[in-house]
This record gives structure tokens, C-alpha cells and sequence, in this order.
């Protein structure tokens, strides 16, 4: 079965009307409206190492001009200290984990095709990410931080910041978001009139 | 990067440095809160309280163990005043529906989390703010079965409860009738019930009717869920009309019209309306004592300011990880070796599929259709049971379990996301035994307060590992029969559970029968802390049952 697809446009439609709440739409309009974001905490070649990342973890080639920047929470948040509640004991601090498992990934970059990160094309790129991935990738920082473990905080970080912006959420067909009304039509292939119908 | 990093570590948030001089930090708390009128008026610094005053009962935590308790408590006529560290919210105002933007709702102070299966706190199982974690809880309330009670007598593993189902019956039936439980007719499972569910079941989702499709084929017996959610208004004595729900899908964090039954619209109304001072915003940090041993009082900080608040008896309710790691600071209540020790976590393993069917996880309730078949399966080669029940999820979530589980990244990862609305899931709830390498302890690590980060130890044993397996295997047979394709687990413990443990004797448990500590002649203890086994049900029906009992039991010696 190929992947549902669903039609663009329709999450800023519902932002516009008053079926969002205001708490809603203050939180999401915010996503899609986010200034260019300066880099605050980490240094401009780690973050944009950590951007290059990211369009691996998730490549937009549907986005050439605007991808949806997933690195800018992830700054911002190591500037706060702020946490999600827990981390593998195995894993120092966040802060120190992402400033070893970035400069790991540039080093075994290195090891793996003798260039920067940046400079690799996309293959090569992710045979280094889904080394770091496996628990393979070369490099003496990776016997200090647990790859696996590392690299599987990396990516749910990026993922729920990709999955919390509104675009995403319209890709996937998501509009929870609609939240004034309630749901009428909750049961099996029933669509109350807000829902997106599937782009055929 | 900056280079101070490294002698940052363990600092959860190093832009506010520990103090130690305590004038410079008055000094400095002073102007912070100057400059800082709070943004809301729920969280405008309350008048300071008299410092010499005593009241009667102090209540650490408005959760699920807290709040019953304190509207008891405050309904007898005792003077009680509920410490919260949290803020209280404006649901109407406070909660999108958006998961991001009500992270605040989660327990995110940092966690250490060690052993082969190290557990997720925050999201997974851990909440902050008036009305504790039942602010973001699916709102399951199945009661524990007689059984569920006696591991011990019945398999020789673990250890009782030292009472069974009929001492906790009538305050199921009293919390059911109170909160507004929506629930079937007849509920299949377990000891006959003396009184009906209050409100007739909520409506099935696309989860829920797929999980009972597959079950039908599999002669698998299900029911619509018990549910602390109003299937019609409904009219709750000493706090007025609530709103049905409106099958927005959002349980697992705040219900923006209180619908849900968390503790902020049921039992802290009831309490404050019966005079207990809730003070939001109320960190507790000491636990004060005299020569005898007995507590006096606990110190706490609000919105910057240290308070301290004296008190005859403490309640303390702060949850199955802060209850201990508060008791540990303190060094109270410590002789019987046990706390923080007996850590346990219901196995609960998820199992998604994908359907052809249009089934968008976002809407109706979450927790909607039960199975307790696997309360005592025949053919089980394990201890204890587990129930089964479909789940709604909300696309961040599964988005990160799926990455974390399925490893999936780059178009396959962004290809699998697009099925969403085809997805549903299944999980279980069931016990997990006490084991030694399963437990508590304070870290080296200091948070942003200079206190301790406790440290959680988990390993899945063989009887987890077994009743996992089994359980497995049910949930993918069930979403076959239903017509799932790409079927995959998520292998994941939830809920704290057992930290502070309830017995017969002091010497292998921290409180009694009544929840008092056995060391302590003051000190009381209810959350999911004292549970001396996991249960095979979701627990916050059987926490707030104990809170009531707790309350009946102090206020009974009292008199
Ligand atoms: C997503 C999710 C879904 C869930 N679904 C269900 C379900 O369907 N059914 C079910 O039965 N259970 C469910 N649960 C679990 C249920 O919510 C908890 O088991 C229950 O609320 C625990 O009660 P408690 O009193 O032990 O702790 P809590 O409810 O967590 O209360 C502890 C309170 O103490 C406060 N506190 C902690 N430390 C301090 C301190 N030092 N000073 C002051 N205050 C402090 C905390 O802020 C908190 O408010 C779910 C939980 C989550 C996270
Ligand atoms: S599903 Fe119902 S109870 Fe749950 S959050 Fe939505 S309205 Fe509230």
C-alpha cells in the first residue's frame, strides 16, 4: 500500500478560522511563523553540522526553499538546560553528549571518506549516520558515548520537532489541532466536514 | 562550543548557579520576585502564610494519591494545606491541544535512568502541577481483582497486600459514583459490583473497533473501558456541572474542558471549597523533625521564596520517585532498608498496525475498549496477568516511539509517518515483580536546585520478559485477524510503582496497613509508591482508593 498523501494548504486554512482555540493556534502559528533562528548555544560549524544532520534524518526535497529547521529547538533548548524528564544513565548531560556525539560524527566522517561531514554527498552522509546508528561508526569519542544510545536521542529529538510542526502535522494527514467543535464522526473511515480526505 | 562545558556536567540547568550563602540568596530571591509579577493571576504569589501557625495536616502532592485525601481530610473539619510543586492551570486558557506546547504538564526535572532496560520518565508516566499526573492520564479506572491482591499466596512469588478487594470495594464504588465514571452495563471481569457505572460507556473509536474485531475472531471477550471521562454532563456535589466529552482525542495530556476527571476539577475543588489552602508553585525541599523523631513541619519553596510551613502530620503523596527520593534526602523514615528499593513498572507493551481502514488516532477517547481474558491466562508461563486495551495516540508520540523502536529515519521514516491515520494500537498492562537490581537511589548528579537526581534502576526479569512475550503474541494475532499489515512492538514499562512499600511489619515494608510510617508516628505515605505489587490494572482507581482509606483510617484514630 503506498503512503497516504493528503492536500497542502489546509492546516494554515483551519488556523484561520475559529475552529482553533486560541492557546491552539498560538502555539502552532508560532511554529510556522518562526524568525530565522541565530544559533545561541552551540557554535556556528557544530550547529551547522547539526542542521546538515537533520536533513538527512529527515530530507525535504518538497521544501527546497523552506525546509522545516529542526535544529533551532534543539539549541535552544541546550541554552535552557531544560530536560524532558529523563536520559540514559549510560549518556553524560545532554549538553556534553550532543558536543561529543557532533564532533564523533565529524570524526568519523573523517575516518570513514577523509572529508568533513558537510562536504560528503547524501549516501555518504548516511552510511556515517547509520554507522553511528549501529554502534559501528570508527572513532575513539564513540568508546566514551554509546553510539546506539546517542544516536537514538539524536533522532526522537529531531523527530518530535519535525512531527510538532503544523506542515508536518499536514502531511500526515493530522488535524487534531481543529479543537473548538468535537468530533462527531469518530468511528472507522468516517470524517467529520474539517478533515482532509486522502489526495486519491 | 564553549569550553566550560565539561565543568558544567550534571548541572540540569546551569544558568541558575547553586547559592550557598544564605543572605545573598535571600537577597537575590527578593529581587527575582520583584521583578517577576507572575503572568498569571493563578500563579500570583499567594499572602505569605503566618509562620507560626500549625495546622493539622500538610499534604505533599495533589496527584492521585494527594487530593482524595486532602478533600477528606478538609471535610472532617481539620485545618490542611496541600503543598504542590507545580503551577495550577486555566485548562481553557493553559492547554492546547498540542503536545509540545503542554510539556509543562510533564514531571521534566531529570531523571537517571540505568540498567538493560532503562525507563522513560516525564511523557511516560510523570506529571507536575494541581492535580498531578492525573492531569495527563488516559483516564483508564478498571479496578484490581481480589487475586491481583495475593501474589504471594496464590504463586509463591512476591508479597500480598495486606488487605484485599473487599477492604478497598466501597471506595471503588464511592470514586466511580464521585468522579463520573463512564463504564458498560455490565462489566464482564471481575467480583459482582453492588452499583452500576454512573454514565453509560463512551463511544468506540477506530482503535477500539478494530481491537474488537480482531478479538471477536480470536474469541477474545472484550468490553467497552471503564472511564474517567463524562459520556454525558454530569453533576458532581460541592463542585457543580461538568461538561461531556467531546471525543477530542487528548486525553494523554490536559482535557482543555474537564471532561476528564483529573484531581483539578473533582477532589481540589471539593477540598478548597472545604477550606484547604492549595498552595500551587510549592516545592517542598525539608522535612523538619524534633528529638523524638516525629515531623514538625517541611520547608518549601514558593515562586522564590523559602516558606516553612509547621504541622502535626505529614502526608506525603509526591509520586512513586519523589515520595522516596524525599525520604532519602531527608534520611527519614529509612529503618526497614526499603525505600526506593522494590521498584516495579507495569509491563506494557504496544503493538501498532496499519489498516486500510480510515481510522485517525486523534480523535475519541484514547482509552476505550478493555480485555481482562489475560487477568489469569490458562496457558500462561508466567506469574500474574495483564489486561489488554486499545490506545488512541497523538502524532508526536508515536512519532518518537516509532523512531525509537523501528530506527526509522530519512524518506522510509517520513514514508512510514504518512500512514498515520491508518494506525492503531493495543497495549497491556500487567505486574512486574520486585527484584533487587530494580530500584531507586540518589545520584552524585545535582539538579538545578543542588539537590540530588535520583537514579532509577530497571531491568526486566524472566516473569516481565515471559508475560511480555505472551502478551506480544496476543496483540499481533488480534491486529491479523483485524487486517493489519507492518506490525511491529514497542517494548516499554510504564508507570513508578512500589518505592515506599506497604506491609505487615517494619521490617520489610515503610508503612503499615493504614499508610503511616512505621518509624515515623506522624508521617503518611499514599501514591503508587506504597502499592506492595504492581496490580494487573492501571493503577490511579486503586491509588485514589487507598487515598480515601488512608483519610478514613487517620481521621478514625484521630477521633
Ligand atoms: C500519559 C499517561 C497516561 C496514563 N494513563 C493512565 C490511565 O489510563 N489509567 C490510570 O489508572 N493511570 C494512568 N496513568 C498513571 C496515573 O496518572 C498515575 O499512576 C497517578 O496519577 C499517580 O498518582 P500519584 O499520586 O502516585 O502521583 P502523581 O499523580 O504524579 O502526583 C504527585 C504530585 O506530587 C508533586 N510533587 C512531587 N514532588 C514534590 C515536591 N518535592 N514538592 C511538592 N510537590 C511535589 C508533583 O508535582 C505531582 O503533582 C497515566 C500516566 C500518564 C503519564
Ligand atoms: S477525549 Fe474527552 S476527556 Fe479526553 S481530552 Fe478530549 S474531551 Fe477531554
Amino acid at each position: 500500500m503506498a503512503s497516504p498523501h493528503y492536500p497542502e494548504g489546509t492546516v494554515r486554512a483551519l488556523l484561520a478560522t475559529d475552529l482553533v482555540t486560541d492557546a491552539t493556534r498560538n502555539a502552532l502559528q508560532a511554529r510556522l511563523d518562526a524568525p530565522l533562528y541565530e544559533p545561541q548555544y552551540l557554535d556556528g560549524a557544530t550547529y551547522e553540522l547539526l542542521r546538515a544532520v537533520a536533513a538527512r534524518l529527515f530530507p525535504q526535497p518538497d521544501r527546497p526553499d523552506n525546509p522545516i529547521e529542526l535544529a533551532p529547538a534543539v539549541d535552544k533548548r541546550l541554552l535552557e538546560g531544560a530536560s524532558d524528564g529523563w536520559r540514559y544513565d549510560a549518556l553524560p548531560p545532554d549538553r556534553e553528549a550532543y558536543r561529543m556525539g557532533l564532533g564523533g560524527i565529524r570524526d568519523s566522517a573523517e575516518t570513514m571518506f577523509g572529508q568533513p561531514f558537510l562536504s560528503l554527498n547524501d549516501e555518504q552522509k548516511d552510511q556515517v549516520l547509520a554507522a553511528v546508528q549501529q554502534g559501528t561508526a570508527p572513532g575513539h569519542v564513540w568508546q566514551e558515548l554509546p553510539a546506539v544510545r546517542f544516536f537514538e536521542e539524536l533522532l526522537a529529538e529531531l523527530t518530535e520537532n519535525y512531527y510538532a510542526h503544523p506542515l508536518a502535522q499536514e502531511e500526515i494527514g493530522y488535524v487534531g489541532m481543529a479543537d473548538v467543535p468535537g468530533w462527531h464522526h469518530i468511528q472507522l473511515n468516517q470524517l467529520d466536514p474539517r478533515e482532509p480526505e486522502e489526495v486519491k | 562550543m564553549p569550553e566550560e562545558e565539561v565543568a558544567e556536567e550534571g548541572v540540569l540547568n546551569p544558568l541558575q548557579p547553586e547559592i550557598q550563602d544564605p543572605l545573598l540568596k535571600e537577597i537575590i530571591e527578593e529581587n527575582d520576585l520583584q521583578a517577576d509579577p507572575s503572568r498569571d493571576p493563578l500563579e500570583q504569589p499567594a499572602p505569605l502564610p503566618d509562620p507560626d501557625e500549625v495546622v493539622d495536616c500538610v499534604v505533599i502532592g495533589t496527584g492521585a494519591g494527594g487530593a482524595p485525601l486532602l478533600a477528606r481530610l478538609a471535610m472532617a473539619g481539620l485545618k490542611v494545606v496541600a503543598l504542590e510543586a507545580g503551577p495550577w492551570h486555566d485548562p481553557r486558557k493553559d492547554f492546547a491541544t498540542d503536545e509540545k506546547a503542554q510539556a509543562f504538564l510533564f514531571w521534566n526535572d531529570e531523571r537517571l535512568s540505568a540498567g538493560q532496560d532503562p525507563l522513560a520518565f516525564g511523557r511516560n508516566n510523570s506529571g507536575i502541577g494541581v492535580g498531578g499526573s492525573t492531569l495527563h492520564y488516559t483516564a483508564y479506572t478498571p479496578r484490581a481483582q481480589d487475586d491481583d491482591f495475593y501474589l504471594h499466596r496464590d504463586f509463591g512469588v512476591g508479597v500480598d497486600w495486606p488487605f484485599g478487594y473487599d477492604e478497598l470495594e466501597p471506595y471503588y464504588d464511592e470514586l466511580e459514583q464521585f468522579l463520573g465514571i463512564s463504564g458498560p452495563e455490565n462489566y464482564p471481569w471481575g467480583p459482582t459490583r453492588k452499583h452500576k457505572y454512573p454514565l453509560a460507556p463512551l463511544p468506540l473509536n477506530g482503535a477500539a473497533q478494530l481491537m474488537q474485531r480482531g478479538c471477536e475472531q480470536l474469541g477474545i471477550k472484550t468490553s467497552p473501558a471503564a472511564n474517567a471521562a463524562l459520556s454525558a454532563r454530569y453533576y458532581q456535589e460541592g463542585i457543580g456541572w461538568r461538561e461531556a466529552c467531546q471525543n477530542r482525542g487528548f486525553c494523554q495530556a490536559g482535557c482543555n474542558i474537564g471532561a476528564k476527571a483529573s484531581m483539578d476539577v473533582t477532589f481540589l475543588p471539593l477540598a478548597a471549597n472545604h477550606g484547604a489552602d492549595i498552595r500551587p508553585n510549592s516545592y517542598v525541599t525539608e522535612i523538619e523533625r524534633d528529638a523524638s523523631g516525629a515531623v514538625t513541619g517541611v520547608v518549601y519553596e514558593q515562586n522564590g521564596i523559602t516558606l516553612r510551613q509547621k504541622c502535626r502530620n505529614l502526608f506525603l503523596c509526591a509520586g512513586a520517585i519523589e515520595t522516596p527520593r524525599l525520604l532519602l534526602l531527608n534520611e527519614l523514615a529509612l529503618t526497614s532498608g526499603q525505600v526506593g528499593r522494590n521498584f516495579t513498572a507495569h509491563t506494557g507493551v504496544q503493538v501498532w498496525g496499519t489498516f486500510p481502514e480510515d481510522v485517525r488516532p486523534y480523535k475519541g477517547i484514547p482509552g476505550a475498549l478493555i480485555s481482562e481474558d489475560t487477568h489469569r491466562p490458562k496457558d500462561a508461563d508466567f506469574v500474574g496477568g495483564y489486561l489488554l486495551q486499545s490506545i488512541g495516540v497523538m502524532p508526536v508520540t508515536f512519532a518518537s516511539q516509532a523512531a525509537r523502536a523501528r530506527k526509522l529515519w530519512g524518506q522510509a521514516g517520513r514514508d512510514y509517518m504518512r500512514n498515520y491515520n491508518h494506525i492503531a494500537g493495543i497495549n497491556i498492562l500487567g505486574d512486574c515483580l520486585p527484584h533487587e537490581s530494580n530500584y531507586m537511589e540518589l545520584a552524585e548528579e545535582k539538579d538545578a536546585r543542588g539537590v540530588a537526581k535520583p537514579r532509577i534502576h530497571f531491568t526486566a526479569q524472566e516473569n516481565e520478559k515471559r508475560m511480555t512475550a505472551h502478551a506480544e503474541n496476543i496483540m499481533r494475532q488480534i491486529w491479523e485477524a483485524a487486517g493489519a499489515t507492518d506490525i511491529w512492538a514497542f517494548p516499554r514499562y510504564a508507570h513508578t510503582i512500589g518505592t515506599a512499600r506497604m506491609g505487615l511489619s517494619g521490617d520489610d515494608a515503610v508503612v503499615n496497613a493504614d499508610g503511616r510510617a512505621f518509624d515515623v508516628p506522624n508521617l503518611y505515605i499514599c501514591d503508587n509508591s506504597v502499592f506492595p505489587s504492581a496490580l494487573s490494572v492501571n493503577p490511579a482507581l486503586t491509588i485514589m482508593a487507598l487515598s480515601l482509606r488512608t483519610a478514613d483510617k487517620f481521621l478514625e484514630k484521630a477521633r
